[in-house]
């Protein structure tokens, strides 16, 4: 098992927007190179990709929480 | 009016840091700390000192950055209390040259118009437009008679800055005359490129869309700013306006306004400009008579 | 040697890269901000490493590093916030005269510590001058590669080495002599400006809170949280506009602190407006102005009030510290 990390600081958003569904839920599979956060740092929000394919089994942080520079956000199963 | 003229405190010295001195002419605006920042600042630029980076007057005050490795700021304030002593922006004989410009102003324009309607929630009085507030918070009967105090006298630039080329220009009116009027509760996130604003005492146009809390009250067709020098206007540099510019904020047609944006998208728009002495001391014992020699000279 | 192709390829732009110098001078006045690197030290640092001279053009990079492929030989240097970096995916050092050859790729794994990357490359970025530098003004889009920041596949261009004698590759400067990078940073700080709109109590709150760098922390300024300010009652001066915060519209310096709600200072930086009307209660001295643009968002910062003389004190310190730098750089031995 891996986990997936952000490369910046800032504030975590696991959906596009507050009325949209999130990028992607836990238990589902995901793709190298798929958004699955956005981080709000300097006026931008920055995508938070995921580095391999597998199967993201759970988040660790919730929408809105403050994240540091390499923390890890969710779980991926391979 | 004469006796109306505004007694200044002595100016106040401060350091921002060991890069800027800080410069406090007074707490208030008024046309006679801004003289008072124009001469001074003035003198200091034709000085050429070494170490002085940046020379910026301002509306009540003025802002030096220094380069402490070539002028020990300290010393620089004790040599602009020199000049404090020894320039005279009021003496009789005081003149500077300067320019009189010819600024269009669509006033209550459907731009403005679209964009202080989506930040009602951010405004003292969302009922009201920002000109419908504006005229009422002065005591005017209508947006009409506003409209015809901002665009009947013009105004001084009195600082550039906030953003590159931003003018804060200050009525040439005596300050019972003067508009006043807050900024937005909570600043809007959006205002169009060129809009006319109004906060505090002071009008300005924006150069670049963007944030802002200054009422909104129209928008003018002609650049403050030109990134790209396309006009002729800005042959000589990025930003139109210079502190100590009169500007006449004239009041326009939509037909008008079409006709300009016309001039200016095909590069042909130029500002009508004349040169102008400006006394200060003459004006401020005659300032309607000044601001009608200023108009006739314009559209002369 | 090849023979210089001129340019460098950015595989990857980062988050936030730009090219900076010392910044313009002149221009505050039209309201442009003199923008250049944030943290000073660590910028010089780098073109000092690979020879080029002082005020030569760099890339800085905010808490992502780019991915830089070369086109021709150069020596490189890294420097201000800490992060592995490797060259061809071996791992190299930072704060060190590192050589490149056509096609060797320069890249970084997450920071960490610090929040920018300076990246010196041997005859600077050869972006054009614009109203007296090469600096980024990404805020109205002039200066630096096309005014804006770095992105995928941009190719920039790098001028000629001009320096006879630069330092031996792999000559690095020595742990002592390169910056901290604290949890919690500490600003010296001259009170002052327009601090008589807040109350005593709020400036003693002021100088004993530990502030959090909040995400709205970038080249523009840094907006802090933690403490809250309480403005004296007052008359409001013709033309200041009503709000307690409000002054008459004024110049800012670069580093000083606006209170504009009360609760959430603001500290200037390189990219900041030049002048407005919200109250500001002092300035960070010009040598911390490095330390502040190496806190990133989640960090903590102290203000300190000092005086004059310890201010240009501190800048004298941050000069010497350099000439250390170029001193023992000299010591170990010129480029062959």
């Amino acid at each position: 098992m891996t986990t997936i990390k952000t490369a910046m600081p800032g504030v975590i958003y696991r959906r596009p927007s507050p009325e949209e569904e999130p990028f992607v839920r836990e238990g589902e599979t995901i793709e190298e190179g798929q958004t699955i956060a956005l981080v709000e740092v300097m006026k931008n929000f920055n995508e938070v990709k995921a580095d391999q394919s597998g199967r993201l089994t759970r988040f660790l942080v919730e929408d809105g929480d403050e994240v540091a520079i390499s923390q890890d956000i969710a779980e991926l199963e391979d | 009016m004469a006796n109306a003229s505004v007694e200044l405190p002595p100016a106040r010295y401060d350091h921002g840091g060991d890069e800027f001195v800080f410069v406090e002419l007074d707490r208030a605006m008024s046309l006679e700390a801004n003289f008072k920042a124009m001469a001074i600042t003035s003198a200091l630029q034709e000085e050429n000192l070494e170490g002085v980076l940046d020379i910026c007057p301002s509306n009540a005050s003025y802002l030096i950055r220094v380069d402490p490795d070539r002028l020990h700021p300290a010393e620089l304030v004790r040599h602009l209390e020199g000049l404090e002593r020894s320039v005279a922006p009021l003496a009789p004989d005081k003149a500077v040259r300067t320019r009189v410009v010819d600024v269009p102003v669509l006033y209550d324009d459907p731009w403005t118009h679209e964009t202080l309607m989506r930040f009602r929630d951010r405004h003292q009085d969302p009922e009201a437009t920002d000109l419908e507030y504006a005229a009422r918070v002065n005591g005017f009967a209508s947006v009409g008679e506003l409209v015809e105090a901002l665009s009947g006298s013009p105004f001084l630039v009195t600082m550039i800055g906030f953003v590159p080329g931003l003018p804060f220009c200050y009525q040439m009116v005596p300050r019972e005359r003067q508009i006043e009027v807050p900024k937005y509760v909570r600043p809007r996130t959006d205002t169009p490129e060129r809009a006319f604003g109004y906060g505090g005492a002071f009008a300005v146009v924006y150069p670049v869309r963007g944030a802002g809390g200054y009422q909104l009250f129209g928008l003018a067709p002609a650049p403050v700013f030109d990134r790209t020098q396309r006009l002729a206007d800005f042959e000589d540099g990025i930003v139109f306006p210079r502190p100590g510019d009169i500007l006449r904020y004239r009041s326009i047609d939509r037909s008008e306004f079409d006709a300009i944006r016309d001039e200016v998208e095909r590069g042909t728009f130029r500002y009508r400009i004349r040169e102008f002495e400006f006394a200060p001391a003459h004006f401020l014992t005659d300032p309607d008579g000044v601001n009608a020699q200023i108009l006739e000279v314009l559209y002369r | 040697m090849s023979t210089r192709s001129g340019e460098v390829v950015v595989v990857r732009g980062g988050l936030h890269t730009t090219v900076q110098d010392t910044g313009r001078d002149g221009y505050y006045s039209l309201g442009i901000p003199p923008s250049g690197a944030m943290d000073r030290f660590s910028y010089r640092v780098a073109n000092m490493l690979v020879g080029n001279p002082d005020g030569a053009a760099a890339l800085e990079a905010t808490y992502v590093g780019p991915t830089l492929e070369f086109t021709d030989d150069r020596r490189v240097a890294v420097t201000g916030a800490s992060a592995p970096v490797t060259v061809n995916g071996e791992p190299v050092p930072t704060w060190q005269v590192l050589e490149v050859r056509s096609g060797d790729v320069l890249e970084f794994s997450m920071l960490t510590a610090g929040a920018r990357l300076y990246i010196a490359i041997s005859g600077g970025v050869a972006v054009p001058v614009y109203l007296g530098a090469r600096s980024t003004y990404t805020l109205t889009g002039l200066g630096g590669f096309e005014g804006r920041r770095l992105a995928d596949g941009d190719r920039l261009p790098l001028g000629e080495e001009e320096i006879a004698d630069p330092p031996r590759v792999g000559s690095a400067v020595e742990e002592a002599l390169r910056p901290d990078l604290p949890d919690v940073a500490l600003l010296r700080t001259m009170i002052g400006l327009c601090s008589y709109r807040v109350t005593e109590e709020s400036m003693r709150v002021f100088t004993s809170t530990e502030w959090k760098v909040t995400k709205d922390a970038d080249r523009i300024g840094y907006r802090l949280h933690g403490g809250r300010f309480d403005f004296v009652d007052r008359e409001p001066p013709h033309g200041a506009g009503s709000d307690p915060a409000n002054v008459v519209d004024l110049g800012y310096p670069l580093g000083s602190i606006q209170v504009p709600g009360g609760d959430e200072p603001i500290v200037l930086l390189n990219d900041a407006v030049t002048a407005g009307g919200y109250a500001t209660v002092g300035t960070v001295v010009s040598a911390d102005l490095d330390r502040i643009a190496q806190a990133k968002t989640g960090d903590r910062v102290r203000f300190e009030s000092v005086d004059l003389r310890t201010a240009l004190e501190a800048r004298a310190d941050r000069h010497a510290r350099l000439e250390r730098v170029r001193r023992a750089l000299r010591e170990q031995g010129a480029h062959a």
